[in-house]
């Protein structure tokens, strides 16, 4: 199975206000979809939302044809999440392998499935996969941004899930390993429906086969080469789209 | 010299209680409601004198009754919307508060009861065979309820998201953490009394990271270094005639400085 989302109707609201109004949407893998939009735009909610981790006002998620509105436990049978790393935690000296085995032994406690032997080799052939065997024992906080995002990736992998969703996975890398980590995400899309959250427009354009435009809603949906028209993103964001040197990009800050 | 083998047991029960809680403290970066909680402990324990006195119940279950539930009361805000730190100041505040006032009622209707000092310093070597049970059942719990879930605790503090997606029940996993920290602080209170306990909920950890390379590590060295500081506590208080309590948070805080000296960050 390679991955399946499906928005019906979702309405998602926090404290009041309406982040995503209604919207259906449906995506089919394999492939690469990216979600763009500025910061604060409701991409982190969509993405919680598909996820189950945010329980829209009205509405249904579908992940390969399950109902997983508000219910990451159901959600969390399909999809494989690799947060921001602005929002994990590496204060506490837990390994690389340790944080990809405690994952994959928890998913399969109820079941027994794996010896400890057989989780340890999981862990390890998901690290090598990531190409992040050289640090596989070292603590989570002496890794840089992109050996870090290549842990939490093998985290996502370990168990070999259809869709992998990814919040924002080079804001904190640096130019070189940014695009080594495209490389690495637009390769997993190749068997896998890999969602993309982010605020670059352009990075992933090249290996997207669809782009998601949201601010306060899905505003645009369609192939790069329809999306990132400037005019038509101008309609959706007015001043906050610029072009420069014949890239598209999006500036912070919400349009009318 | 006589050596009266209940103080190690009820400092080591302690120090197991701590070492195995600060770690999940640590993950959980659950510092400032541990930090604060001391301040319920006190006040569930000195509460539980008047209230033992009216239902005839034992002073400890009293506390335990009260304490508890009132530690609740910073996930309820929380689950509100209340930032943790706010929901957590809140707590101090009452608890504080209340403590004061009824530490005054206690000490001008029942003089005689008790001595609240204890509670404030801690006395070890003034427990009871009956003391000695008691601290080495909560510390039971305490470590019932953190060690064999450390895992689970640990990546909730890492990343909750992806531990929930992993079909963790955070919320119960919450409701456990609060417990066993509630519990630690008020069950043993006696042991090492009220001023004490702020450091033994935070350094047994703070000093394992120090050392550690792993997370496996790391709550090893903080039983460790809590026990062994514990049972070191209680031998330099015999010693030099001191209050164990603060011979063991001397020491942890040697422990601590020695970490940071050899380079650690914690």
């Amino acid at each position: 199975m390679t991955g399946e989302i499906e928005l019906r109707e979702v309405e998602v609201k926090l404290q009041e206000e309406v982040i995503i109004p209604r919207v259906s949407l449906k995506l089919e893998g394999p492939g690469l979809v990216t979600v763009i939009g500025p910061n604060g735009s409701g991409k982190t909610t969509l993405l919680r939302t598909i996820m189950g981790l945010i329980k829209p006002v009205h509405g249904w998620v579908l992940v390969n044809g399950e109902d997983v509105t508000g219910n990451p436990e159901a959600a969390g049978k399909h999809i494989g999440y690799v947060p921001q790393l602005s929002a994990f935690n590496k204060g506490f000296p837990i390994t690389a392998r340790e944080l990809v085995e405690s994952s994959l032994s928890l998913r399969l406690k109820p079941l027994r499935l794996r010896t400890p032997s057989e989780i340890r080799e999981a862990a390890i052939r998901a690290l090598g996969a990531v190409g992040a065997l050289d640090y596989a024992d070292k603590p989570i906080s002496s890794l840089s941004g992109g050996q870090l995002q290549r842990v939490l990736i093998a985290r996502a992998l370990v168990w070999d899930p259809p869709i992998l969703l990814l919040d924002e996975p080079v804001s904190a890398i640096d130019p070189a390993g940014k695009m080594e980590m495209v490389e690495l995400i637009a390769k997993l899309s190749r068997e896998k429906l890999v969602l993309v959250a982010s605020h670059d427009p352009g990075i992933y354009a090249r290996d997207s086969k669809l782009i998601v435009v949201v601010n306060r809603g899905i505003r645009l949906a369609g192939p790069p080469s329809e999306v990132l028209d400037p005019r038509k993103l101008a309609e959706v964001y007015g001043d906050s789209v610029m072009l420069v040197e014949k890239c598209v990009h999006l500036v912070d800050g919400h349009a009318a | 010299m006589l050596l009266d083998p209940r103080w190690f047991i009820v400092v080591g029960a302690a120090a197991l209680a701590y070492g195995s809680l600060s770690p999940v403290v640590a993950a959980r970066r659950l510092q400032f409601l541990a930090a604060s909680l001391p301040h319920g402990a006190l006040l569930a324990t000195v509460l539980g004198i008047p209230l033992s006195s009216a239902t005839g119940l034992p002073p400890s279950l009293c506390a335990l009754t009260v304490g508890i539930p009132l530690t609740y009361m910073v996930i309820i805000l929380v689950r509100r919307g209340v930032p943790e730190e706010t929901a957590t100041s809140v707590f101090v505040s009452f608890t504080a508060s209340a403590s004061i006032a009824v530490i005054y009622l206690v000490l001008t209707r029942y003089p005689s009861e008790t001595s609240l000092w204890s509670y404030i310093i801690g006395d070890p070597l003034l427990v009871t065979w009956r003391d000695t049970a008691y601290a080495a059942a909560v510390s039971a719990v305490v470590v019932a309820m953190t060690l064999p879930f450390m895992r689970e605790h640990v990546l909730l503090g890492l990343d909750r998201d992806s531990a929930r997606l992993t079909g963790l029940r955070a919320s119960l996993y919450d409701y456990m953490a609060y417990t066993a920290l509630a519990l630690a602080a008020i069950g043993l209170i006696r042991v090492v009394g009220f001023v004490l306990e702020h450091v033994l909920i935070l350094l047994p950890a703070a000093v394992a990271i120090n050392f550690s390379k792993s997370g496996a590590e790391t709550v090893y060295n903080s039983v460790a270094s809590a026990v062994a500081a514990g049972t070191a506590g209680v031998l330099l208080a015999v010693v030099l005639g001191q209050n164990p309590s603060a011979m063991v948070g001397f020491l942890l805080l040697a422990f601590y400085l020695t970490g940071l000296v050899r380079g650690g960050t914690g």
